[in-house]
Parts: C-alpha cells; sequence; structure tokens
C-alpha cells in the first residue's frame, strides 16, 4: 500500500474510530426508547471506522498522489513553543512567556536571523501585551511568574 | 414585543455611548486583524475573543458582531487586493475583484464590496427584523423530532458545500462529533472519553479547538511554503464609482442582496453557497459574460453583497433556534456560552435588549464599516504587506493568550497546540475542517435531541417521517445528497469549490 493523502486520513479514521468504539463500549447503551451514555458514541464512531475503511478502499483505486515533503521544524517548533508559553506563563509571568514564544515561532522563519532590532522589537511587543491584557483588559494573568516571585513581598 | 418597540429599544441599547464605542472598536479591531493575509474570520475572532472578557452580555456581543462584519470586510479587502482569500466565501471575489485590482481599478473594486456589503448589510438587517420574532414563535412549537431533522440538515449541507470528496467530509463531520460527546454526558452523568483527566469533565472548549485547527494549522500551513509566498499588494486608486460603474453594479447588488438573504438562512454553508450562487447568476444573465474573471465589477458587487447578506440573516438560526448555520457561527455560539448566554428561541422573550441591541448594532456596525473602510483604505493596504515573518510570532501570542484567558486554563493552550497540528494534518490530507467545527457543536445537540424523541415515541424512529416539519427538512437534506451524485451538480460544485484550498 503505497502512502497517500486517503490511505493516511483513512488510517487516522479507522484507527480514531475503533479507539473510540472500544472505549465508549464501555459505557451502559441503553435502548432505543432509553438512550444510554454509550448509544450514540457507538454509533458515531462505528461509522466513523466505517467511513475510514472506504477512504482506504477508495484510494486503492485512486491515482496516487505525492506527498510533498514535509518541513518539519516550523512543525515541531511552533507548537511546542505554544507549550513552552503554557508552561511559562503562569510560571514566569506574562512578559517572559510571551518573549519565549515570539523569539521561539520566529525562529522557525527561514527569514530568521539575530539582530539588536528585532530583539528590541520583541522586548516591546511582549511589554506591550503586557499593558494590553492585564492593565487595560484586566486579565488576571500574572506579570511575574509564580517561581520569580521572592517570598515575602 | 412589536417590532417597533423593540426597534425602539435597540436603539436606545446601541447608541448608549459605551455600546457605540465598542462597536467602534470591534469593526476596527476586526478588519485590522481580518485584512491580514491568512487570517479567516474564525482565527480572528478567537484571538480577538478576550477583549470581549470582562464586558457586560449586550456591550460584549455587540462588539463580537463588530468583530465579525470587520473581519468579514477585511478579508474582502485582501481578497481584492492581494488575490489571497481570507475564507472560502471571498474566493468569488478574488475572482474578478482582483483582475480590477491588476487593472489599476482596486479602488472602484472596494468602493463596488463596501457599497454592495453596506446595502446588502442594511437589507438583511431589517428581514432579521421580520422574521426573527416568526421564527422565534415558530421554533417553540418545534420538538426535539424537527430539531434533529434540522441538525441533520445543517450537518449534510455543510459536508455538500465542502471542497474535497464526500466521504472525507462525512469522515471528518464524525469525528467532530466524537470530539463534541467529549466530558461528562448531561443526561446520565457519565464521564465519556475523559481517560480520567478533569480537565477535560467539562468537555473540549470549542473555540481551543477552533482557534487551534484554523489558527495555528493555518500559521503551520503557510510556513510549508514561506519561500513561495509572494507579496504584492495592488496599489490603491480612486475610490469612487464612475457613474458607469453605478450602473452596471445597481442591479447586481440587488439580486446579490435577495439571494444572501434567503441562502443565509439556510443551515449549512449558506453564506458560502450565497456568494456563489450570486456570482454564476450574474455571469448566467449577464450580456457580456466573456468579460467575468476579467475584472467585471458586477463580479465583485453581486457575491460581496449575498455574502453579506447571507452574513446577516444566519445570525437567525443561531440566535432563534440555538442551531449555528456555518462554523463562524457556531463560534460565536462559543463566545456567547463564555458569557453566560444560551442562543434560542427564548433570548428574544428574556433578553429583548440583548436581542435588539443587537439586531440595531449590526446596522450600525456596518454603516461604521462603510465610513470607517474606505477612507482607511490605504492603512489596510500597508498592513496587508506586513511581512509574514513579523506576523505569524504575534498572531501566535495572540493566539496564546486568548486561548489561555477563556478559562485561565494551561490546559488549554496545550489542546490549542494539539489541534494545531491536527489542522495541519487534515489539511495536508485534502480533508477541509469546516465540517468538524460545525459537528463538534450539532453532534451533542443531536444525540439531545434524538434521546428525547425516542424517549418520547418509546424508541419508535418513524416520528422524524411524521411530523410534516421534520419530514420535509429531512426530504430537502436527501435531496442535497442525492444531487452530489448527479454528474451536472458534481461538476459545478468542483469548478465552484476547487479554489477554496
Amino acid at each position: 500500500m503505497k502512502l497517500s493523502q486517503d490511505v493516511l486520513l483513512g488510517l487516522f479514521f479507522v484507527v480514531f474510530g475503533v479507539v473510540s468504539v472500544s472505549v465508549a463500549m464501555s459505557y451502559p447503551f441503553g435502548t432505543s426508547g432509553r438512550m444510554g451514555p454509550g448509544y450514540f458514541p457507538v454509533i458515531i464512531s462505528s461509522l466513523l471506522v466505517l467511513t475510514g475503511l472506504l477512504v482506504l478502499f477508495r484510494s486503492q483505486f485512486a491515482q496516487p498522489e505525492i506527498l510533498p515533503a514535509i518541513r518539519w521544524k516550523p512543525l515541531l517548533l511552533i507548537p511546542g513553543a505554544v507549550v513552552i508559553f503554557g508552561l511559562a506563563v503562569e510560571t514566569l509571568g506574562l512578559p517572559l512567556a510571551v518573549l519565549l514564544l515570539t523569539i521561539l515561532t520566529a525562529a522557525t522563519s527561514i527569514k530568521f536571523h539575530i539582530e539588536w532590532k528585532t530583539a528590541a522589537g520583541s522586548l516591546a511587543f511582549a511589554a506591550l501585551c503586557s499593558v494590553v491584557f492585564i492593565e487595560l483588559l484586566g486579565l488576571p494573568i500574572p506579570i511575574v511568574g509564580s517561581w520569580l516571585r521572592v517570598p515575602g513581598f | 414585543m412589536d417590532i417597533f418597540n423593540g426597534l425602539l429599544l435597540g436603539f436606545s441599547t446601541a447608541t448608549t455611548l459605551s455600546n457605540f464605542a465598542y462597536c467602534f472598536a470591534g469593526v476596527l479591531l476586526g478588519t485590522a486583524v481580518g485584512v491580514l493575509p491568512g487570517l479567516g474570520p474564525i482565527a480572528t475572532i478567537s484571538m480577538l475573543l478576550p477583549f470581549t472578557f470582562g464586558l457586560p452580555v449586550d456591550t460584549a456581543l455587540i462588539m463580537l458582531a463588530g468583530i465579525f462584519y470587520g473581519s468579514q470586510y477585511g478579508g474582502s479587502t485582501t481578497a481584492i487586493l492581494m488575490n489571497l482569500p481570507g475564507e472560502a466565501s471571498s474566493v468569488v471575489t478574488t475572482l474578478d475583484g482582483h483582475q480590477m485590482a491588476k487593472q489599476g481599478k482596486a479602488g472602484r473594486a472596494l468602493a463596488a464590496a463596501a457599497i454592495g456589503s453596506f446595502f446588502a448589510g442594511t437589507v438583511g438587517t431589517l428581514f432579521i427584523v421580520i422574521a426573527a420574532p416568526l421564527l422565534a414563535s415558530l421554533a417553540l412549537t418545534f420538538g426535539p423530532a424537527e430539531y434533529f431533522s434540522l441538525i441533520m440538515l445543517g450537518l449534510i449541507t455543510s459536508m455538500v458545500l465542502t471542497s474535497g470528496s464526500l466521504l472525507t467530509a462525512f469522515g471528518m463531520a464524525l469525528f467532530g462529533i466524537i470530539l463534541g460527546m467529549i466530558g461528562t454526558d448531561i443526561n446520565s452523568g457519565a464521564a465519556r472519553f475523559t481517560f480520567g483527566s478533569p480537565y477535560l469533565l467539562d468537555g473540549l472548549d470549542f473555540v481551543v479547538v477552533a482557534t487551534g485547527i484554523f489558527g495555528l494549522g493555518d500559521v503551520l500551513m503557510n510556513l510549508e511554503n514561506e519561500r513561495l509566498r509572494v507579496v504584492g499588494v495592488a496599489p490603491v486608486s480612486s475610490l469612487f464609482p464612475t457613474a458607469e460603474d453605478w450602473r452596471r453594479m445597481s442591479a447586481p447588488i440587488l439580486r446579490g442582496t435577495g439571494i444572501g438573504v434567503l441562502l443565509g438562512v439556510l443551515p449549512g454553508a449558506g453564506v458560502l453557497l450565497a456568494s456563489f450562487s450570486a456570482y454564476a447568476l450574474e455571469k448566467k444573465i449577464s450580456k457580456h459574460p466573456e468579460e467575468f474573471g476579467k475584472g467585471a465589477i458586477e463580479g465583485v458587487a453581486a457575491p460581496e453583497a449575498a455574502n453579506n447578506a447571507a452574513a446577516q440573516t444566519c445570525f437567525i438560526p443561531m440566535l432563534t433556534l440555538g442551531l449555528p448555520g456555518t462554523a463562524t457561527m457556531a463560534l460565536m455560539i462559543g463566545a456567547l456560552v463564555v458569557q453566560g448566554v444560551q442562543p434560542g428561541p427564548e433570548i428574544l422573550s428574556q433578553q429583548p435588549a440583548l436581542f435588539w441591541g443587537l439586531v440595531v448594532s449590526m446596522w450600525i456596525g456596518n454603516l461604521m464599516l462603510l465610513f470607517l473602510n474606505l477612507p482607511l483604505v490605504g492603512m489596510w493596504a500597508k498592513l496587508i504587506s506586513v511581512p509574514y515573518h513579523f506576523l505569524f510570532p504575534t498572531i501566535c501570542v495572540f493566539m496564546a493568550i486568548g486561548v489561555y484567558s477563556i478559562n485561565n486554563s494551561v490546559f488549554d493552550v496545550y489542546m490549542m497546540a494539539l489541534f494545531g497540528v491536527l489542522g495541519y494534518f487534515f489539511k495536508r490530507m485534502g480533508a477541509e475542517p469546516a465540517p468538524l467545527i460545525l459537528a463538534m457543536i450539532l453532534g451533542p445537540m443531536a444525540e439531545e435531541y434524538l434521546r428525547r424523541t425516542l424517549l418520547i415515541s418509546h424508541g419508535d424512529a418513524s416520528v422524524f417521517f411524521t411530523s410534516p416539519l421534520s419530514l420535509g427538512t429531512l426530504v430537502v437534506a436527501a435531496l442535497l445528497l442525492l444531487s452530489i451524485v448527479s454528474p451536472r451538480f458534481r461538476k459545478v460544485r468542483e469548478e465552484g469549490l476547487q479554489e477554496v484550498d
């Protein structure tokens, strides 16, 4: 089986559907007149498995298209940077979290290079975000995170 | 409350200084973010959502609506000046709009879009004023069977109107329904698909999923061909349509408005269908169809009018039935729920100030768009030409802060990262995510209405066919499904949707 869009998508549907059916089977199914919490999930997940199989079946007849090469750097780094933002926002505070996210995401661009102007720009942006979201909009996000706070202050 | 008193109440709500100011801010911010290439209304709304937190409900809703129109209008500006549609429904605008821009008529194309949109917006708002109370009182007589059939119609329409294969769209919708079922089952209290995680007990936040798939997923997709991104913004010339332009575009605007108003009410992808049909109709009845695709002003004015009229009237099913017609409306419901408002037939009688204030502010918002966007178009053009490598880190930051601030939950931020990767995967596999988003909101509703229907009928499914309204809805849905099998419709659908990707 050659890898193609349909093969990957079909596999995704089948795998997700099978997991979902097996989880949903553990909930009470009930009857049509009194649907249990498992009734709808089992039906929908089974349909998803079936759809996935049909997509796989279809892929055997279609002209296989060549999957274009994947640029792994942004694909890994950007979600990674978002996760780091999540880790940092409460522990380091918003300005530092924004700074980290800005620099890490910008680093994935092919045009990225380090110079003082962009560094100053990202610092200013982090400060601006903190002013707008915390001071002006009053969102309850810490400016200084829990790790950086000096005990007693 | 009759319409006249309702409008009076609406005007007094919408014209308080703060509501007026937030409507203005919403329109301005919505346009500013909406013009940025590669950001559709869904990403725009979810990025700007934190700006509406902490506001009173009516103000927040008015500002949200302003953001929605602003982003729609901003999307058309980018479509005309840069040939980059922000969302599916502005694809048609690029056909003739960008051609006009290339011929040095960008200003006139923008003016045609703005005037068409404003006229359509006014008619659309009037239509809401008349139709929404009627539909709301009708909706009170709907039983669960009718609701279930309407939801099915909405899901099927969105699948049929998605580019790519129907089977793929069906799979995406099923996947969305499963995502929607994560969390505590409202009926039995059973925790479903939570894998023991306390964070999933309340379900996946819809806004988080939409931001991940549409916002972050698009960023990842755009970075894929970063080298290929051509940044060419057409210069903006005189903004005043000539007498010839006026003559050529007035009838198309009228027809486009009519199509948009009617199709917008349909569940499914009414806005998309409206702009495509309006374009197709103009091309068909035009005396010089050969000009279409080469810069015919009718080809800009009609779909833009239809687009905006439908964008207004798609609020009708959302507000009166609680059923979103499009992925964007689904996001608006998500935003309303964050504010503690559950849209449905009762909203009109229980929160009249909210409803009428929103309706009036829609019209005011459209008026602002007309007076704001034409003079400011030079500024928007500058914003469009900001290089992408400065833009996307900013977008990521706003999305991360936005998602975090919904529930002050770090878990939501991680979920957004996960769905960003998933959104990228789906796009690479040629699967359009719009049905997934709609199904995530509609799926749990479908389950609940199915359960109630079958409980009342003791498990007898024939009730769906004995209620005339439910039967009619299901027949329409079946016809839609059948139509896709017919080769003629298939060809039209492929032609119409091929450029959406």
